[in-house]
């Protein structure tokens, strides 16, 4: 082992130990947002969770038809249904106040109607009236507007289905349409095993907030780069005979090292932190290829990371630019890359824009060994992209220092 | 011997160079000084010697190899101890100087006698432990001074290397590289402090715009100069011997002569008394470094 490569690498570990808001920025924030974002999060990862919105349903019609249709409401459990005055004024005025978010209104005659087409024998038919908070998310909105549009024909197909028995004789069961069925489409996530679990909340968290983490070593990476870059350390290390590409060399390894542990303390907090929360812990690969391809995933980001890092503290003046431009870019990265907010709830022009960001790229790969078990092979494209972009950064890093050297000769 | 010949040397977009044509001849003995003002090239000179810059044009050997070779084959034996604070203020003192005599490639032990001995030489014994950013300018200056004594350099460059010191840690620093020529250490010191290079260089090159105005043994140059005669009269200097002593009146009746040499004395004595002078005070004195660069430059050596 070269002694110049072991003093640069313990200098660089004392120096970072030292600095306690880098320390607090690469392993207590994304503590915090995992924990926090994990819980927050929760539902949006867990099918058929209960949505915690309310609903009224008003029943002017008061007609077996329209009571079935709320039991069928309430035995689809996604969003709750609150009972209060049968009175549509008290509906509106619910979710003025905010008590409520929706109001379904069935209007007289709605059990009559329920199977004559609209407008026919010259009657208007009165529609279903639904009362909706603006704030809702038109998600939601969506999804009961579905929610009510199943129930409906559901109990459509089922007055029909006894109609056509009375007509042709057969026996009717007594209170079959409000049995339970069993559920007609079960949900279930493709990987080249099954004996993961589902996607979780916590497995969307703690790699994205672990690679969000591991890009924050711009911060102590850049603040020591220019200390010596202003203090003429660089000059007298150049004195000394050390070629830049060492100086860099011994910044690599210690922060790639520091990434590694933040990669272990982060899954520790997935699996035994989150949990005491309420959260779903953290499952990780059992197997060793696949512990080995997350690792690499790891290991590639961490490249990425170091290596944009040194590109910040090469393009910046002081450690506050440093600061700066290297937290600007690495929430821009975060926001474009589906670290703050999942991909899928992304409209389709945001999911594309993801492509170019190297946070999403390592997301991808863990997702890829985490969810669907992937081999080497799977997350290879999400490797390459990480090593080009850390080769990229790293030589314009080497470029400008070398730039600078020369216009200051 | 160090020798510096022909070297020239000019900065990108520059539109004059910082070294033209500099030679010097600088013995393997003694603190040899670079006196000159801000701007002069000092720091261009000794970048050079540092193997920060490269000379386009002239040769710099140490005794009769290239300097650039001797760098090569041992970074340690050519220190450079810059003007700014270069080292890791979050480091302490004991932290600082293991990490550069690493990065100079020493291995144990011979890594802990060099530490032991900068240590020892900076007098640093009672504060190896504190972190540089809490030290006194001074602490801060002498473990500057450490750092470069580490790979126990044969040429030492010492780039002002007491800016913003209080005077005691001054006359420590100055003391301390007084010192270093008898470890068999030469040092080339550069400073605009000319009350510095006059107390610890036995040699000097003055330096302006570039240019070596003046070089030798500091003694020499002083003394070349001849002479300096203050005088306070009853009466105004008569005209012919003003004249003839290059006299410049510095106050009511007083005058500031130049003589040949202190020889010169009694004649000036016996023309004043001629000419009916009655003088009220003298003081007879050589010339000091500041007055032989303003002499040859015209300018201050603070400006």
């Amino acid at each position: 082992m070269s002694p110049r490569l072991l003093a640069l690498w313990l200098k660089e570990t004392i120096a970072l130990l030292r600095d306690r808001h880098g320390l607090m920025a690469l392993f207590i924030m994304p503590i915090i947002f995992i924990l926090v974002m994990t819980m927050a999060l929760r539902d949006a990862f867990t099918p058929g969770t209960t949505i915690d919105v309310a609903f009224v349903v008003v029943d002017l019609d008061q007609s077996a038809h329209s009571k079935s249709l709320i039991k069928r409401l309430d035995k689809a459990a996604a969003f709750h249904r609150n009972t209060g005055d049968n009175d549509p004024e008290a509906a509106r005025q619910g979710i003025l106040a905010g008590q409520l978010s929706l109001a379904l209104i069935l209007p007289k005659g709605f059990g009559e109607r329920l199977l004559k087409p609209t407008g026919a024998e010259g009657q208007p038919t009165a529609p279903l009236q639904l009362l909706i908070d603006p704030t809702l998310s038109p998600a939601l909105q969506l999804a009961f507007r579905s929610q009510v549009m199943a129930a409906l024909g559901a109990l459509r197909a089922d007055e029909l289905t006894q109609r056509a028995g009375k007509l042709f004789g057969l026996p009717t069961a007594a209170g079959s349409s409000e049995k339970d069925w069993p559920d007609e489409i079960r949900s279930s996530a493709v990987r080249n095993d099954l004996s993961a679990k589902l996607p979780s909340s916590v497995q969307q968290n703690v790699p994205a907030w672990l690679i969000f983490a591991m890009f924050f070593v711009v911060i102590p990476v850049s603040s020591i780069f220019i200390i010596e870059r202003q203090q003429g350390t660089l000059q007298r290390l150049r004195a000394m005979g050390l070629p830049f590409r060492l100086i860099l060399a011994g910044k690599l390894l210690p922060f790639f090292v520091v990434n590694q542990l933040q990669a272990v303390t982060m899954v520790l907090v997935g699996i035994f932190l989150v949990p005491l929360f309420g959260g779903e812990a953290l499952e990780i690969p059992a197997s060793l290829p696949l512990l080995l391809n997350w690792w690499a995933v790891s290991a590639a980001v961490s490249l990425a990371a170091v290596a944009w890092a040194l590109l910040i503290a090469s393009l910046a003046k002081t450690t506050e630019q440093a600061t700066i431009i290297g937290g600007v870019g690495n929430v821009l990265m975060g926001a474009i890359g589906g670290i703050m907010v999942p991909k899928f709830v992304m409209p389709a022009v945001m999911q594309k824009l993801a492509a170019f960001s190297p946070m999403a790229w390592g997301l991808d790969g863990f997702h890829s060994v985490m969810l669907r078990h992937g081999s080497f092979a799977d997350i290879l494209p999400s490797l390459a992209r990480l090593l080009v972009f850390a080769t990229l950064t790293l030589s314009l890093a080497i470029w400008l220092n070398h730039r600078a050297l020369v216009a200051r000769s | 011997m160090l020798l510096i010949d022909g070297v020239s040397y000019r900065y990108r977009d520059a539109l004059t160079p910082a070294l033209q044509n500099i030679s010097l001849n600088i013995p393997a003995t003694g603190v040899y000084g670079l006196l000159g003002p801000n701007g002069a090239g000092k720091t261009t000179l000794i970048s050079l010697l540092a193997g920060l810059l490269t000379a386009a044009v002239g040769q710099i050997s140490l005794n009769g190899q290239p300097l650039a070779a001797l760098r090569a084959a041992n970074p340690g034996r050519i220190a450079l101890v810059p003007q700014d604070y270069a080292f890791y203020p979050m480091l302490s003192i004991s932290e600082n100087l293991r990490f550069f005599a690493g990065a100079l490639g020493l291995k144990k032990p011979e890594l802990q006698t060099q530490i032991d001995y900068a240590i020892s030489f900076a007098r640093l014994e009672q504060v190896v432990g504190k972190r540089a950013e809490h030290l006194s300018g001074g602490l801060r200056r002498r473990l500057n001074l450490a750092i470069g004594l580490l790979g126990q350099p044969q040429l030492l460059l010492l780039d002002e290397p007491t800016v913003g010191v209080d005077p005691q840690s001054r006359h420590f620093l100055l003391d301390a590289i007084a010192a270093l020529p008898a470890t068999g250490t030469m040092v080339i010191y550069t400073s605009h402090y000319m009350e510095e290079i006059a107390a610890i260089c036995q040699k000097v090159a003055i330096i302006d715009q570039g240019q070596v105005l003046l070089e030798g043994a500091l003694e020499d140059i002083l003394r070349s100069d001849g002479a300096v005669l203050e005088l306070h009269l009853a009466a105004p200097l008569p005209e012919a011997i003003a004249q003839h002593y290059a006299a410049k009146e510095e106050g009511k009746l007083k005058y500031r002569l130049k003589l040949p040499s202190t020889a010169a004395l009694p004649r000036l004595l016996d023309e004043l008394l001629a000419a009916g002078c009655t003088v009220r005070d003298l003081n007879l004195g050589q010339h000091n470094l500041e007055q032989v660069f303003m002499q040859l430059t015209q300018r201050s050596l603070r400006d």
